[in-house]
């Protein structure tokens, strides 16, 4: 069978390709890179230690400003410690926040999709009605009070993105994986005689995969902004912890006299969040056989 | 002449279809065509063929990146390739009218038939205060019931048949000088179109308007059009009177196609079927002379390299052929078939049934009001009983909604009857009961309608065929055989080439898709096939590829077969058994033979009258006055 063998790495290569050949996958791919190279090489790229202070340089300007330290390239905060490094840092429980929600939220949301979608009848009412229930809760209100229940920290903030947003999940998935189960070839496996659970593995869940991995990535995005909304108000993580959202809340009291302190979290934000939707786009594009016909 | 095409070529440049930098590919090529007022021209083709950019090319809608390079189409003495675009789009709708081939997607859902009626008049300037009496004018005229009632209905709660007349109302409302139809009935049921195309005609004579029909079924236009050209890849091969080109086709293309489609009456024969299948538009630029060369049974040397003209045979009848063989058909391949005995599978009536249904009923219920407390039961299946036996080929025949496809979901068990007992190879199938469930698949293996849909696009071929060997446990006859081998001998039983193993269902052709579908059924080796609709989405020309493979399968290897199907000639063809069912119940069942010589009950008459006769002579569609 060498030729089927041929043929599927040739599919591989080819699949490849069409991947690379979308700019918004490129750019957006390049930008998570970056910013995971950082996360991971945290230790040694940035030059102070982020909890470091040194009160003799408070609020000192970017290097290239006047008055500006080459030893502070973005410069200081109000407790004088280095606000470059802090981003560097900030990075690492972004990408972590956003990697791990993203992947809780989509194991409960798409499980749960799948077995709505795919049963129907009772399981996929019961489904429908908590979706709706978990819905009409203000999300931040139930963030707030499993962090004030639980206490602070990296896992509580993940724990409670999750538990926000798997619905996002499961009301999108579980549309494409009802389109998917009235195809005749699920039927046809199942008069095979697979399984329930091996028809939807074979069958139903590749089918829905790029719509999947396209929200994954999408939620990746919102999780950050979730956890910098978070920090921000003062419920994430101990204040021992460096993040974004807490470097926007230091920043708030001196907004009138260093805005740049305020400016590089924004950025690193924004940045980050929009590598995430450019992937997403990207991707949704390149997996989706119809709109890749188009493009063509 | 109201509308006349002469030597039109329209070519996709290099953005469509072909890749960057080739040539600009002909893809309608010298067509010359004319239709008089009040007369009906049939522009007939398989898909593909071009026919209805024809169409769309006189309404001013030629694709992107196509563009006419030779040619005009006169409309009424003025070029309409060479009026400016508002000049042309006063002429559509108006003097130019459309009939849709999707009824029920042509009409805005959210507005009444009265309000886009009423929009309608309203561009052809009719005043205000005289519309409300001219749309109801207008649909009693289509023979509409109670037209006052009509106009205030949305599409939804009409019938594709009602949605197709109050469109043909609409067309004939400005009375046109040119009416252009694209596929008007494909949508619908055989009865609703034989009312369809009758209604079509008498509007067509009333308002003496110039028709273009645009059709796959040869023999359908041949009775309503009194003038039909035949295109194929683009070239118009064969063009003259109706009559004369069904009675005496002179292109191997016409014959082909002309034989290829089975007969309701008369007596049987084997279907010749053409190799292969039409090149599409990214292989025209490969071929030199004539584009149906490759699949010609008489083609001669030269027609490889060099296109043919189009020469007159007869006045008035054209041929794009070269001058022998125009003028004397050579046999169309298979014919020599025709005169072997021939007779469909009977099946083996000394062994016990296959299948039996015995008062087999699966009732829906529809639930509603706020606690569900209002119910609405609909039998889809009402005490049904029927046996199939060992190699047979039964045929089921009905309109949409009779039911057919939901005995076909009872008998391979997707489906659970709500009253009733199925029993397969003689052990009764009761929901939960693995072993008779696992008996069941060995025995019932189903062919689906739609190929696109029932093969995974992720799946390789050779994935798909050999499937079933993914089980856990396989089945005994599975064990005998290595996956590679199998799929091997699937592969050649269903006629497939050997580097087909390692496509995927992109890659396949319409037909090919269908080969596969069958393939994966035969894999269990099943006693039994289910094929629900097989062939109505396929070309005539692969219909009969895919009859024959059936047929030759059924002969080989003893399987049974249930045809589930609309289409009576098809039934005829491979069943030696027929059943009639409507709303639910079979009303008539026996020989196919014999049903179709002597139909007894009134809906067989109904449902047989619709069929287009092969004899041009005889009179069809009957008119819209008399109840067919």
């Amino acid at each position: 069978m060498s030729a089927l063998a041929a043929g599927a790495a040739e599919r591989g290569l080819l699949g490849a390709g069409r991947l690379l050949g979308q700019p918004r996958i490129l750019v957006g791919g390049g930008i998570l890179l970056l910013v995971a190279l950082a996360a991971l090489l945290a230790t040694w790229i940035a030059p102070h230690d982020p909890l470091e202070q040194d009160l003799l340089h408070m609020l000192s300007p970017p290097m290239w400003a006047d008055g500006g330290e080459a030893a502070f390239p973005l410069g200081t905060d109000s407790l004088g410690r280095c606000v470059l490094s802090r981003a560097i840092y900030g990075a690492r429980v972004a990408l972590i926040v956003g990697i791990m929600s993203a992947l809780g939220a989509m194991l409960i949301g798409s499980t749960l999709a799948l077995l709505g979608g795919y049963f129907g009848g009772r399981i996929d009412r019961a489904i429908g009605y908590v979706v709706d229930l978990w819905m009409s809760f203000p999300p931040v209100v139930l963030s707030l009070i499993l962090l004030v229940g639980v206490g602070t920290g990296v896992d509580k903030v993940i724990l409670a993105v999750v538990l926000v947003d798997w619905t996002r999940f499961c009301r999108v998935v579980r549309a494409d994986v009802l389109v998917t189960r009235r195809r005749d070839y699920v039927l046809a496996a199942r008069l095979i005689g697979f399984s329930h659970l091996r028809t939807l593995l074979t069958e139903v869940l590749p089918a829905v995969t790029p719509l999947i991995i396209t929200l994954f990535s999408i939620e990746m995005g919102v999780a950050i902004i979730v956890e910098a909304t978070l920090s921000f108000i003062g419920l994430s993580v101990p204040p021992d912890v460096t993040t974004w959202g807490q470097m926007l809340a230091d920043a708030r009291g001196d907004i009138q006299s260093a805005l740049w302190v305020m400016l590089v979290p924004v950025c690193a934000i924004i940045v980050t969040v929009l590598g995430c939707n450019l992937l997403g786009d990207g991707l949704r594009v390149a997996l989706d056989p119809r709109l890749r016909q188009r493009g063509e | 002449m109201m509308l006349s095409v002469t030597n039109l070529t329209l070519s996709a440049g290099e953005q469509a279809g072909a890749k960057a930098g080739a040539k600009a590919v002909a893809v309608l090529r010298d067509i010359t065509l004319s239709v008089a007022r009040g007369r009906v021209l049939g522009l007939v083709g398989e898909s593909g063929a071009g026919k209805s950019m024809v169409g769309r090319l006189i309404a001013g809608h030629t694709p992107r990146g196509f563009a006419v390079t030779r040619g005009q189409v006169m409309f009424d003495g003025r070029d309409l390739l060479q009026l400016a675009a508002a000049e042309r789009r006063k002429l559509l709708g108006r003097r130019i009218a459309f009939i849709p081939q999707e009824p029920l997607s042509s009409l805005n859902p959210v507005m009444t038939i009265g309000q886009t009626f009423d929009e309608h008049l309203m561009l052809l300037g009719v005043a205000s205060g005289e519309r409300a009496a001219a749309i109801v004018n207008h649909l009693a005229a289509v023979h509409l019931p109670r037209p006052e009632a009509m106009v205030r209905r949305y599409p939804h709660e009409l019938s594709g048949g009602q949605c197709q007349r109050v469109l043909i109302a609409m067309a004939f409302a400005s009375d046109p000088a040119l009416l252009i139809a694209d596929e008007p009935t494909t949508a619908l049921d055989v009865v609703s179109q034989t009312h369809i195309l009758a209604l079509l005609k008498e509007q067509q004579r009333l308002h003496q308007t110039a028709v273009l029909l645009i059709t796959h079924d040869l023999r359908l236009a041949a009775h309503v059009c009194d003038e039909i050209a035949v295109l194929y890849a683009g070239e118009q091969v064969e063009r003259g009177a109706a009559r004369e080109v069904l009675g005496q086709p002179c292109h191997p293309y016409t014959r082909a196609l002309q034989a290829a489609n089975p007969d309701v009456h008369g007596s049987q024969r084997q279907l010749p079927a053409l190799a292969g299948q039409m090149p599409g538009i990214s292989a025209l630029s490969a071929i030199a002379g004539c584009r149906f060369f490759a699949r010609c049974p008489q083609a001669l040397a030269a027609c490889g390299s060099e296109p043919q003209l189009l020469r007159e045979v007869t006045t008035g009848h054209w041929v794009r052929c070269a001058p022998g063989c125009a003028t004397n058909p050579a046999p169309v391949a298979g014919d020599d078939l025709q005169s072997a005995a021939w007779s469909a599978p009977v099946g083996d009536w000394n062994s016990p049934p296959l299948v039996e249904l015995q008062e087999v009923t699966l009732s829906y219920t529809a639930r509603w009001g706020a606690f569900g407390q209002r119910k609405l039961v609909s039998h889809a299946v009402n005490k049904l009983s029927l046996r199939i036996q060992p190699g047979e080929f039964v045929g089921i025949v009905g309109e949409s909604g009779s039911g057919k496809s939901s005995i076909a979901r009872l008998i391979v068990g997707a489906e659970a009857p709500t009253a009733g007992r199925i029993n397969i190879a003689g052990r009764e199938r009761i929901p939960g009961d693995a072993t008779v469930a696992r008996l069941s698949r060995e025995c019932v293996q189903m062919i689906f309608q739609d190929p696109h849909s029932a093969l995974n696009p992720r799946r390789s071929v050779y994935r798909l065929l050999t499937q079933a060997y993914e089980l856990d446990h396989t089945a005994g006859s599975l064990a005998r055989k290595t996956r590679p081998e199998r799929g091997a001998e699937l592969l050649a039983d269903v006629g497939l080439p050997a580097d087909a193993l390692s496509r995927y269902p992109a890659q396949l052709s319409g037909g090919q898709k269908q080969r596969v579908n069958i393939g994966r059924a035969l894999c269990v080796m099943p006693r039994l096939l289910v094929a629900d609709e097989i062939v109505s989405g396929l070309d005539v020309s692969v219909q009969a590829q895919i009859l024959n493979l059936l047929l030759e399968l059924g002969r080989r290897a003893n399987v049974a077969l249930l045809l589930i199907s609309h289409d009576l000639s098809v039934v005829r063809y491979l069943c030696s058994r027929v059943m009639v069912m409507q709303a639910g119940s079979i009303v008539e069942e026996g020989k196919t033979e014999e049903v179709f010589a002597r139909p007894q009950h009134p809906y067989t008459q109904l449902l047989l009258r619709s069929v287009p006769p092969a004899d041009p002579s005889i009179a069809w569609p009957p008119a819209p006055g008399q109840k067919p």
